[in-house]
């Protein structure tokens, strides 16, 4: 009997040894950290020529979202026009609204634009105070000069009303 | 299993990316800070490093210089980027560094000697961690990490120490308590160790992650109590463990052998038989096959006995075929199945989707030869790799791209400059400046001499100029003329009207002279600005595709010589896995090979019993 529940102890702490011996860093890890930075310095590398050739700085419009608490406002999807054009449409996943009121900032459009002045119009669909359906738009004007623009669509909660408050802000 | 509890429990804790300070939601000073942070939150940490190196050399992180390198250091430290990860964080020391950044670093210094299996080193960096009395979660994150730590040195005591004068905030009381309790058992102080338990072990659980930390606190104390040899405290604690629960099985095998140590095996056989039942692969199913013959032949039924353990053997050698065929099928090739399985092309994360061997009959045992723990990091690095290479694979198909995005850009110039050269070389700007400036030059003369007959009109000139002609002849008519006198008067009364009219226009004039070329003016230079740029561009713009052949050739390279290094680090993490899996399958048929020879020992026994009671049964 003493013998068999040695055998039975002895199997189950078998596997937290498993565990411990795998931490150790061995040549292969040291291998595949290598060239992981490797590809993420080649991937910045290709990143910014792309950048670079895609959407030059003089022309660049990037246009970004994010929201705090999201305790008034549900986001289910967004659509953005610019100068009457769509740019962008997309739909949420509980993870990125998740990121998004952790602080997370979404670009949800890069692009070329002229100097001058443009028209942004961003709709959004979720769910309202008390889970009613909700859409609402929000139309900025804005100029492009020399250099990248950066617009920030926000989405606020607006504690003295109890209703989201959508704003933008140019940077 | 107290190591390995606590190994899942810190894997709990931080393998989900928490990044100490960086949880509660924060209003980012530049956006493309926030876009690394939305990738951070959803693990994605290859496209976040990515995005944060990037925005590291556009220099677009002038507010959050210093959180961004700590962040890229928590990002590498996700990514399994170890090494680097240090490197970075020791360069947050300077002296430069705020004390709550120092203090991080110091925390993630902590954590990467400690993954890395450097005790000591990770004892000392431990030490140097001085978190904010405010900041209570990192606290209490901190004291867990310093309890492994300890323990891992077997300081269990000072690991104790360390949770003990830890107040633990909301949502980390049960991992603290666990932890001290496992650690007050290590350190040999049962009593305590079992009152730290039992609490956690008695408390409510709101959610499924409290429930299972509240079972595997029993089960560790019910385990711990049979090994001290008190079966009744230990069955009490046992029966605790939900039967629903992820450790209801060792927690059945357990029960038994409480009751079994106190000579209760009728008892016993409720938990085993059901145990039994269940027809599981996992150790403690595989254990009670044993267990219950074992336990009817305590009872003095050698009949159940016998029929127990001929039913173990067989069990036995139908799962040592399966495991045979497994080890047969990993050899000719199902495991790279198996992994091929595993490729997702997403980067970084856990494979939430255990992959399938559909056909074949024993591939079971090497989806869950994989699904251990032991296998996740070199799962990992396979998928890594993998994702590596795909990403490599695409780029390198669309860098051709790139090139006829700057042919175009070369062809557009080389077919509009000339013409617009053409233009530029005709000076039309440069003209008309000269032109605009000579007039304003005649203005600035024709203010200072202040003569009304500078301004006035073609037509006033034309009347002048007939007056002069017309006073001309009458000076050349003879003085006896009867009407010279009185012509003459006319034509001096006329020009008198006529410069009387001039004189009374030049201030209108004037003015209007004036605003005429000041208005002029602006065209006239935005005219010539525009004759600038034009020019400008026509240099800079060849710099729009000058050079990007070269750098697009020098990516080429770099991505044409990666992409071997990552297969063959792909095949060695392939071969690695395929070892363990054998390793793994090899140590399974052990351990059936060495369930059956007790069995059959058992069997054999039991007959020669039942042979014996016979004889004695039918003794005259």
């Amino acid at each position: 009997m003493k013998s068999l529940l040695g055998v039975i102890l002895a199997g189950l702490m078998a596997w937290p040894l498993m565990a411990l011996a795998e931490k150790q860093p061995t040549g292969m890890q040291e291998d595949v950290q290598n060239l992981k930075k490797q590809v993420l310095e080649l991937n910045r590398d290709l990143f910014l020529l792309e950048e670079e050739l895609l959407f030059p700085s003089n022309t660049q419009v990037s246009v970004f979202l994010s929201m705090d608490v999201g305790t008034f406002f549900q986001l289910d999807s967004i659509t953005v026009k610019l100068d009457g054009k769509e740019v962008a449409n997309y739909l949420y996943t509980p993870r990125e609204i998740d990121a998004l009121i952790r602080g997370g900032v979404q670009r949800i459009h890069i692009g070329n634009i002229k100097n001058g002045e443009h028209e942004l119009v961003a709709f959004f669909t979720g769910k309202g105070p008390h889970g009613r359906d909700y859409r609402r738009g929000s139309t900025t004007t804005f100029k492009k000069g020399l250099g990248p623009k950066y617009v920030e669509l926000q989405i606020v909660d607006a504690t003295s009303n109890q209703q989201p408050e959508f704003s933008v802000k140019e940077w | 299993m107290f190591r390995h509890t606590l190994m899942l429990l810190f894997a709990g804790l931080f393998a989900t990316g928490s990044f100490a300070g960086a949880d509660k939601p924060q209003r980012v000073q530049d956006l493309q800070y926030g876009e690394v942070l939305f990738h951070f939150y959803q693990d994605d940490y290859f496209t976040a490093i990515s995005h944060l190196m990037a925005a590291q050399a556009q220099s677009q992180l002038p507010h959050h210089r210093d959180e961004a390198e700590l962040l890229l250091g928590g990002l590498q430290l996700s990514y399994g980027m170890l090494d680097e990860a240090e490197t970075r964080f020791e360069k947050l020391l300077g002296p430069d560094t705020s004390l709550d950044l120092r203090n991080r670093a110091w925390f993630y210094l902590t954590k990467i000697s400690y993954q890395h299996g450097l005790y000591e080193n990770a004892a000392k960096a431990f030490k140097r961690v001085e978190p904010s009395k405010h900041n209570k979660a990192m606290q209490a994150e901190l004291a867990v990490l310093g309890a492994n730590i300890y323990m891992a040195m077997g300081k269990d005591a000072a690991a104790t120490e360390i949770l003990d004068k830890t107040r633990a905030p909301e949502g980390w009381k049960e991992y603290l308590q666990i932890n001290k309790g496992i650690a007050q058992l290590r350190a040999g102080d049962i009593k305590a160790g079992q009152a730290t338990l039992d609490k956690l072990g008695r408390e409510d659980a709101s959610d499924e992650e409290l429930l299972a930390l509240r079972d595997r606190a029993n089960l560790a104390l019910g385990y711990q109590l049979l090994r001290e040899g008190d079966a009744e405290q230990a069955r009490k604690y046992l029966n605790r463990v939900r039967l629903r629960g992820p450790f209801m099985q060792e927690a059945l095998l357990g029960a038994g052998w409480a009751d079994a140590e106190r000579g209760n095996y009728e008892a016993a056989l409720t938990p085993w038989l059901r145990l039994n039942k269940l027809g599981s692969k996992q150790p403690a199913a595989l254990e009670v096959r044993l267990a219950v013959p074992y336990s009817f032949a305590q009872l003095g039924d050698r009949d159940r006995a016998i029929y127990f353990y001929e039913q173990a053997i067989e069990y036995y050698d139908t799962e040592q075929a399966d495991i045979d065929a497994a080890i047969q099928a990993a050899s000719s090739g199902a495991l790279l199945e198996l992994l091929a399985q595993a490729d997702t092309h997403e980067s970084g994360g856990w494979l939430h989707d255990a992959p399938a061997l559909n056909d074949i009959p024993s591939g079971r045992y090497l989806v869950d030869v994989l699904s251990q723990h032991a296998f996740q990091e070199n799962l990992k690095d396979y998928r890594d790799l993998g994702f590596l290479q795909t990403l490599l694979n695409r780029r390198l198909a669309n860098i051709d791209l790139l090139h006829g995005m700057v042919d175009t850009r070369r062809l557009a110039y080389e077919s509009r400059s000339p013409a617009i050269r053409k233009r530029l070389e005709q000076h039309q700007a440069q003209a008309l400046q000269a032109r605009w400036e000579a007039l304003n030059e005649k203005l600035a003369t024709l203010q200072q001499k202040k003569d009304p007959l500078d301004l006035a009109t073609g037509k006033e000139q034309q009347q002048l100029a007939t007056l002069d002609k017309v006073e001309q002849i009458l000076n050349h008519l003879p003085d006896n003329h009867r009407q010279k006198s009185a012509l003459q008067d006319k034509a001096r009364w006329l020009r008198g009207i006529l410069y009387w009219q001039i004189q009374a226009d030049y201030p209108a004039r004037l003015w209007e002279v004036r605003k005429q070329l000041q208005r002029l003016q602006q065209p006239v230079e935005k005219l010539l600005a525009t004759h600038h740029t034009i020019e400008q561009a026509l240099e800079t713009v060849p710099n729009s595709f000058n050079g990007y052949d070269q750098r697009i050739e020098a990516l080429r390279t770099r991505i044409q010589s990666l992409l071997p290094a990552i297969q063959e680090a792909r095949n060695h993490a392939g071969q690695q896995i395929f070892q363990l899996a054998m390793q793994e399958l090899g140590a399974r048929r052990e351990r059936l090979v060495s369930y059956r020879a007790q069995a059959r020992y058992a069997l054999a026994r039991s007959y020669d019993q039942l042979a014996g009671q016979t004889e004695t049964e039918g003794a005259p």
